[in-house]
């Protein structure tokens, strides 16, 4: 059996500030890696290979110096690697991603399980396991939080809003997971040092998938006018120090100031 | 450029947000909206859709929770109303079916719109949509003839007009039953309420540690006649409360969030930011929460919490809005 781990060497959303003044986004020196959600798609992969002896490959369309970090995958328990050289940097539409996906996949292939985190741990636009459901025709099952393969059959429980679903499907099959499902496994320092001699492959879109920048542009779906951050302008009223029953009643001031409350004996 | 509109959501009440936003955007260019739903549509439910900004209202006779059966029940309704705008709730379901609905059509898509709108000369869609978690805003122009957009519960305001009429239509999707066979659901423990909705929310984090301290934000919730939300590891981890408040959960705008505990990282403040008030009750001075707070209190929530009710109680508060 062969499963893939779909990575994505992401941006670390919460170090990404916005200046006050402007409402810039400050970018720079935000640190890039694969967060705890992809992780998380490895450490599913990992945890079925232990229980039926599987190959696990892990797949990243991202920057050449995700190369270094695909490491760490490997040796959570990945055989092979590879990281397919991102021309936008990171910054194109998850349409083109899909079709770059795509035809990596078919490359590397076939796969019996194909496993993504539900959404991109920056981007959390939740787009990359449905566009492949749709592009590669296999069924997606979306927000996974338990998974079992037995007999070329997945069954799996569901994080759903209202509920747990508990669904199988025969493989091959397409697996999202959900937040904080499957927390990433340490590794040993022997597991790192053998990690650095196994097969980690960089491709390029046109050597390798036979695809050229001109048929990827056009398939984006949208230009970006503007980017800003958001910039919230609360009061920012501390109340400290003072006698709990004090800040209490100040706190009860501000809010009926502020229209929140309205007191006894007041219309 | 086409100029229909066609909404979807699985949820009723986001369905009529979005339908809300539709009918404005309708209204300025002449164009038809159409909503999207399943099953029968009885007299008074057409009605109340026409209200809410429908022309037409598309039924599939049967509904499914499948998103490959949704995107197809979308398709037949796509082929029919030819529209240049979709726009789908943000739900876990919505999100699995906008991607489909792009690849399936050759759509442009993004994800989290707050805004919709149309560039003034080549009368594109223009969205202004959440980036990085909910830091910051992107703003694009789209460049195909159709275009998808996710929206979350409270992105966009419905709005009724009485007396308006829709026409009903019946879809007939093709689409093949799913391989992927449902084996049972077990519903999370939820009390009904929607917090999208609620006036007052007392949003508690990671510093509610002890089932007292549960109980006292519950007393405090209910002293504010509102509901008690959650940060997305409290819900996970301590197994309270079902529904979460965040970029991944509910998005609240009620008039006042007292948070307890809430630290402050962005993927929750996404939830919260739009409320009128925001209130942070927090042992850590330095906690990120104050910066998005109106008044903060720098306080042990164990202490501070009952006294805060002791208070509320002694001087006769009651919410304003009431």
């Amino acid at each position: 059996m062969k499963i893939l781990a779909l990575v994505k060497y992401s941006l670390d959303a919460a170090e990404i500030k916005v200046n006050p003044t402007t409402g810039a986004l400050r970018m720079a020196g935000v640190p890039e890696r694969f967060g705890d959600l992809d992780k998380g798609a490895v450490e599913l992969a990992v945890r079925l290979k232990e229980a039926s002896d599987a190959v696990v490959e892990v797949l990243c369309f991202g920057p050449p110096a995700a190369s270094k970090a695909t490491k760490d995958l490997l040796a959570m328990g990945a055989d092979e690697a590879t990281v397919v050289d991102d021309p936008y940097s990171g910054s194109a539409d998850a349409a083109i991603a899909a079709r770059v996906l795509a035809a990596a996949i078919d490359k590397r292939g076939p796969f019996d399980l194909i496993i993504c985190g539900f959404a991109g741990d920056d981007g959390y636009s939740y787009q990359t396991g449905p566009r492949l459901a749709e592009r590669l025709h296999l069924p997606l099952v979306s927000y996974v939080s338990a998974a079992t393969i037995d007999d070329g059959v997945l069954t799996a429980d569901r994080d759903l809003e209202d509920g747990v679903q508990s669904v199988r499907v025969p493989l091959p099959a397409i697996v999202s997971v959900a937040e904080e499902a499957f927390l990433p496994r340490r590794v040993t320092l022997l597991q790192a040092m053998k990690a650095q001699k196994m097969p980690n492959n960089a491709w390029d879109i046109e050597g390798d998938l036979g695809l050229s920048r001109e048929t990827l542009d056009a398939v984006a779906g949208y230009s970006v006018v503007a980017e800003s951050g958001i910039v919230v302008d609360r009061k920012q009223r501390v109340l400290k120090g003072l006698e709990l029953a004090e800040m209490a009643d100040l706190l009860i001031d501000a809010l009926v100031d502020e229209n929140v409350l309205a007191l006894k004996g007041s219309a | 450029m086409a100029t229909g509109i066609l909404v979807w959501s699985e949820q009723p009440a986001l369905a009529l947000e979005l339908l809300g936003q539709a009918r404005r955007l309708a209204d300025a260019r002449g164009a038809e909206v159409t909503l999207c739903t399943c099953g029968e549509v009885a007299p008074a439910e057409l009605e109340a859709f026409a209200a809410h900004g429908a022309d037409v209202v598309a039924t599939s006779a049967e509904c499914s929770a499948d998103a490959a059966r949704c995107a197809a029940a979308l398709g037949a309704s796509i082929s029919q109303a030819q529209p240049g705008l979709v726009l789908i709730g943000a739900s876990k379901l919505g999100m699995d079916v906008a991607p489909r609905v792009a690849e399936r059509n050759g759509a442009a898509y993004a994800a989290w719109a707050v805004d919709v709108g149309y560039d003034e000369t080549s009368g594109g869609v223009t969205a202004s949509c959440m980036l990085y978690a909910g830091t910051g805003l992107a703003t694009y122009r789209f460049q195909r003839e159709m275009t998808v957009l996710t929206a979350a519960p409270g992105a966009f305001e419905a709005d009724q007009r009485p007396g308006r009429v829709a026409r009903l239509e019946t879809l007939t999707p093709g689409e093949k039953s799913s391989v992927v066979e449902v084996l049972s659901m077990r519903a999370k423990a939820s009390d009904g309420a929607r917090l999208e909705e609620a006036k007052a929310v007392v949003d508690i984090g990671r510093g509610v540690k002890e089932a007292d301290d549960l109980a006292q934000s519950r007393v405090l919730a209910g002293l504010l006649e509102g509901q008690l939300g959650c940060s997305r590891p409290v819900s996970s981890d301590r197994d309270w409360l079902p529904e979460w408040l965040g970029l991944s959960g509910a998005k609240i705008k009620p008039e006042l969030c007292l948070t307890l505990g809430i630290s402050g990282a962005i993927q929750h403040i996404v939830g919260i930011r739009d409320s009128r008030v925001v209130v942070a009750v927090n042992n850590d001075e330095d906690a990120a929460i104050f910066t998005q707070a109106d008044i903060g209190v720098v306080a042990d929530l164990t202490e501070f919490v009952p006294v805060l009710i002791e208070r509320l109680k002694a001087r006769g508060a009651r919410p304003d809005w009431v």
